[in-house]
């Protein structure tokens, strides 16, 4: 690692540069323009989250409280927990525990530095971590494991028996570090009794190593104040899911982002409710004026992202989508299964419900909300089982009238490598036009992003997805 | 006699099995210790574990994997489409690990362009990945889904009495092969690793009645010669992702060491936990299975293997430490990373190398690495 990355903490300087990037609004339109062209790598993608109006400030000034908490954690004498971005982090919040989401902080690393995490995904390998592991959690871990951040004082994680290498992550983290590690594991079914008594146990489990851990008993106030926020996230979540089915859709291609990152680092805060509604106040605005979300107002084509999205360098992902008017219909990440959801009308027992009358409801809500988190619903099982990818990936297609269906991964997911090219194949078979990305969300090294738009241009062109010259399409 | 095993080892099918089928014998594979056999046995059927020895392509493995899997179960599905399994009557899935998990759709879907590649039956068997009462008691409950999906498929019954019988068998079995590593473990060795591994591989391709008489006639001898091996060679561990590879073993110990201990899954894992014979045979037998000697698909464990390798090298008088993966297994590799920091801290050299499974291309960088190591050994 070279010596000026090891200058700085990793999270500090995340937080120093999103805690002023997030004031660059305060002043005048002026004063912010100017501003602007002060910030180096990350400039269009600040750009693109302001330009959203109340709703992108608020992200901004949200994420720099997020990562002050978690600065500032053991000073005010909290726990820290790593944990990844399946993990619904209510129950942490009813506990007091921040919450260092690790994929997050390598998105932000990913698409903030110039050279993305290039060097800290590097240097997990040197410590022993294998190369060939997912770049989601090695970006951000290289860092905390070189010890440039906090340390954890425990890590829960619920990926085994989802991903092995999400999971295999964290257990290295916490052999590594030598501390606490707790696992939520999943069996390959999802709505059956044998699943929900698992669910449930497992969840006891979890609630009772967080006591260990925090020393405290779950506090039942807190944990149902938690829960009601939750439910109020979760109906905004909905009728915003609901817009998206507009032809166009008002939604912002941006807001896909704000929406799952707001609720992997935020459920149950006040913070995130904010959010959201101030995301729905400008969908509503657009709806009623029949635009789409994209700054023309237009919409070309609708894609749905079957898995995750790209984080490229300044979050070119999102303004090449809307550059070329591609609606952005949400992918994996942003399917969270409220009982409520347009996608769970008809398969209840694929949803949760939040209940609050006892203790027992409330945690087994939490349960059921957890097994239901994006990734720990759909890639459990076979991926043509019933609830499974193939199966979600074909209702969203459906419900959002999208076009085509694009793959992007990580190159160490071997849980999707091992299954996309046979869901690809389901899905031409019924007529949808499916893109496998040969790209890697976290690391550019892997395929440039260049070479990404040119595929997904070439294909759109090809498949008559769009009008126009491929040149147009493609062209980075 | 090991020349028997060791013929064994390098072909996928073998006389016994052939013997087997011949007399309207059924064999049912499966990929992983974590599944327990014994059910299989008690249902009068051969429990044949999986393997991709033979593999020269992997033009049907990477038609329906993706690019970054594992090669072995890409070479297991290899020889699926060409048809060289189609001597299973039946198999199971059992999710190691992501890429082994996934096993299951890609043989279902080469089943549909490969006929006759799918066994009739198939079944996925779900294993936690960690044990606590209420994991075991899934477990269980998966085992008893296991037991009667085969009683169902194939019309037969299989009862306690032929569990209770099947875990005597395996556990004689077990106590043969923990006898055959105090031949390797101790101060004279009377056989090699790649021996070893050929019994250990053979016992999991046969008749386990046969194979319990011909490991005793085996190790009767072995005692009787008592030659020792061990003169002016390495004592070395492997540990590592799996390894049926007795080419593989060989490299190594032509270099001049010689593989006295291990914890790989086709051997010590295999073999080192007895079950219960005293306790409820289903019930036994699930505790024992997920109980077993644990893998890195155990995640959280890492102390526990730890303590595991350090016995195993303290009771085996080991002298270098191979960690070894193939590429795209991270839970063995990362975990590699670890034992080699915490292992080198107290003074065990250790070598780390990454390879792919099936033919041995990569025979001379594999050779120049282990020269070297056996170089830093002295
Ligand atoms: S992208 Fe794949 S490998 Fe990475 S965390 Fe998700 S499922 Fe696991
Ligand atoms: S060697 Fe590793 S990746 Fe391969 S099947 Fe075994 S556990 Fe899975």
């Amino acid at each position: 690692m070279k010596q000026e990355t090891k200058e700085y903490q990793y999270d500090w300087i995340l937080w120093t540069i999103i805690e002023n990037a997030s004031v660059t609004h305060d002043g005048s339109v002026k004063e912010y323009e100017s501003l602007l062209t002060l910030i180096p790598h990350f400039r269009e993608a600040l750009d693109e989250i302001i330009r959203q109006g109340e709703a992108g400030i608020c992200l901004m000034k949200l994420m720099a409280r997020y990562l002050k908490r978690c600065l500032t954690a053991h000073d005010e004498g909290r726990k820290v927990a790593f944990t990844t971005f399946c993990f619904s982090t209510p129950v942490l919040y009813a506990f007091d525990v921040v919450p260092i989401v690790v994929e997050a902080m390598t998105v932000l690393g990913t698409f903030i530095f110039k050279r993305g995490t290039g060097e800290f995904l590097d240097y997990c390998s040197e410590v022993g971590f294998t190369e060939t592991s997912c770049s989601s959690q090695r970006g951000a871990l290289g860092a905390y494991l070189a010890g440039l951040g906090v340390r954890p004082d425990f890590i829960v994680c619920d990926s085994p028996g989802i991903c092995d290498t999400n999971a295999n992550s964290y257990a290295f983290a916490s052999a590594y570090l030598d501390i606490p590690f707790f696992q939520l594991n999943h069996p390959p079914t999802l709505a059956d009794e044998r699943a929900r008594r698992y669910h449930q146990a497992d969840f006891r489990c979890l609630v009772s190593f967080l006591e260990e851990q925090t020393k405290k008993t779950l506090d039942i106030d807190r944990l149902r104040e938690v829960l009601e926020e939750v439910r109020k996230q979760d109906e905004l979540i909905c009728e915003l899911t609901e817009f998206q089915r507009l032809t166009p859709s008002p939604v912002p291609n941006i807001f896909n982002l704000f929406l799952y990152s707001g609720t992997f680092l935020m459920s149950g805060t006040s913070d995130f409710t904010e959010l959201l509604e101030l995301m729905l106040e400008r969908v509503r605005e657009n709806a009623a004026r029949g635009v789409a979300g994209s700054r023309s107002g237009g919409e070309r084509v609708r894609g749905f992202f079957s898995y995750i999205d790209h984080y490229t360098t300044d979050l070119r992902f999102w303004r090449w989508l809307e550059s070329r008017e591609i609606a952005h219909l949400g992918c994996i990440l942003s399917s969270f299964w409220q009982e409520d959801a347009i996608y769970a009308a008809g398969r209840t027992e694929a949803a949760y419900a939040v209940r609050t009358d006892s203790v027992d409801a409330m945690i087994d809500s939490l349960a059921a909300q957890m097994s239901r988190m994006p990734m720990v619903k759909s890639i459990r099982g076979p991926y043509d089982a019933p609830h499974m990818w193939l199966d979600d990936t074909m209702l969203f297609t459906r419900l959002l009238k999208a076009d085509f269906v694009a793959y992007i991964g990580t190159m160490g997911c071997r849980n999707t490598w091992g299954m996309v090219k046979l869901l690809a194949r389901d899905l031409e078979r019924r007529g949808i036009p499916t893109l496998i990305l040969y790209a890697d969300a976290f690391d550019d090294r892997i395929q440039s992003w260049e070479a990404v738009t040119d595929r997904i241009g070439e294909f759109l062109h090809l498949r008559g997805l769009t009008s126009g010259e491929p040149g147009l399409v493609s062209s980075g | 006699m090991i020349d028997t095993f060791r013929t064994m080892a390098r072909t996928l099918n073998n006389p016994f099995v052939e013997k087997w089928k011949g007399s309207g014998g059924k064999v049912i594979g499966f990929p992983c210790t974590y599944l327990p056999e014994e059910i299989i046995h008690a249902a009068g059927m051969l429990p044949f574990r999986f393997r991709g020895v033979g593999t020269t392509s992997l033009s049907v493995g990477d038609t329906y994997f993706g690019p970054v899997i594992c090669s072995f179960p890409k070479c297991i599905l290899q020889l699926a489409g060409e048809g060289r399994y189609e001597f299973l009557d039946g198999a199971v899935i059992v999710p190691g690990c992501d890429s082994m998990r996934r096993l299951d759709e890609c043989w279902r879907k080469a089943g549909e362009d490969y006929q006759g590649s799918l066994p009739g039956y198939f079944h996925y068997f779900g294993v936690p990945h960690k044990v606590t009462d209420y994991s075991i008691s899934w477990f269980e409950e998966e085992t008893v889904i296991f037991k009667e999906s085969l009683e169902q498929y194939f019309d037969l019954t299989i009862t306690d009495d032929a569990v209770a019988e099947a875990i005597g068998l395996y556990n004689g079995i077990r106590r043969l092969l923990c006898r055959m590593d105090r031949l390797r473990t101790g101060d004279t060795v009377l056989l090699s690793g790649s021996d070893a591994l050929a019994v250990l591989v053979a016992g999991s391709a046969m008749p386990r009645g046969s194979y319990r008489e011909l490991l005793e006639g085996t190790l009767d001898s072995l005692e009787r010669e008592a030659r020792d091996i061990s003169e002016g060679r390495k004592r070395l561990m492997l540990v590592g992702s799996v390894n049926d590879d007795v080419g593989f073993m060989d490299v190594i110990e032509d270099s001049g060491g010689l593989i006295v201990a291990d914890t790989l899954c086709f051997g010590f894992r295999s073999y080192a936990d007895l079950v219960d014979e005293s306790d409820e045979p289903l019930k036994a037998l699930t505790r024992r299975y997920l109980q077993h000697s644990y893998c890195p698909r155990m995640f959280g464990y890492y102390k526990d293997r730890l303590q595991v390798l350090r016995r195993r090298i303290r009771e085996a008088r080991v002298d270098g430490v191979i960690l070894q993966n193939i590429r795209f297994c991270d839970l063995h590799g990362s975990e590699n990373g670890i034992f080699e920091r915490d292992l080198e801290a107290e003074g065990v050299p250790c070598m780390r190398i990454e390879r792919e499974y099936g033919p041995l291309v990569e025979t001379g960088r594999l050779k120049m690495r282990i020269d070297a190591f056996m170089e830093r050994l002295g």
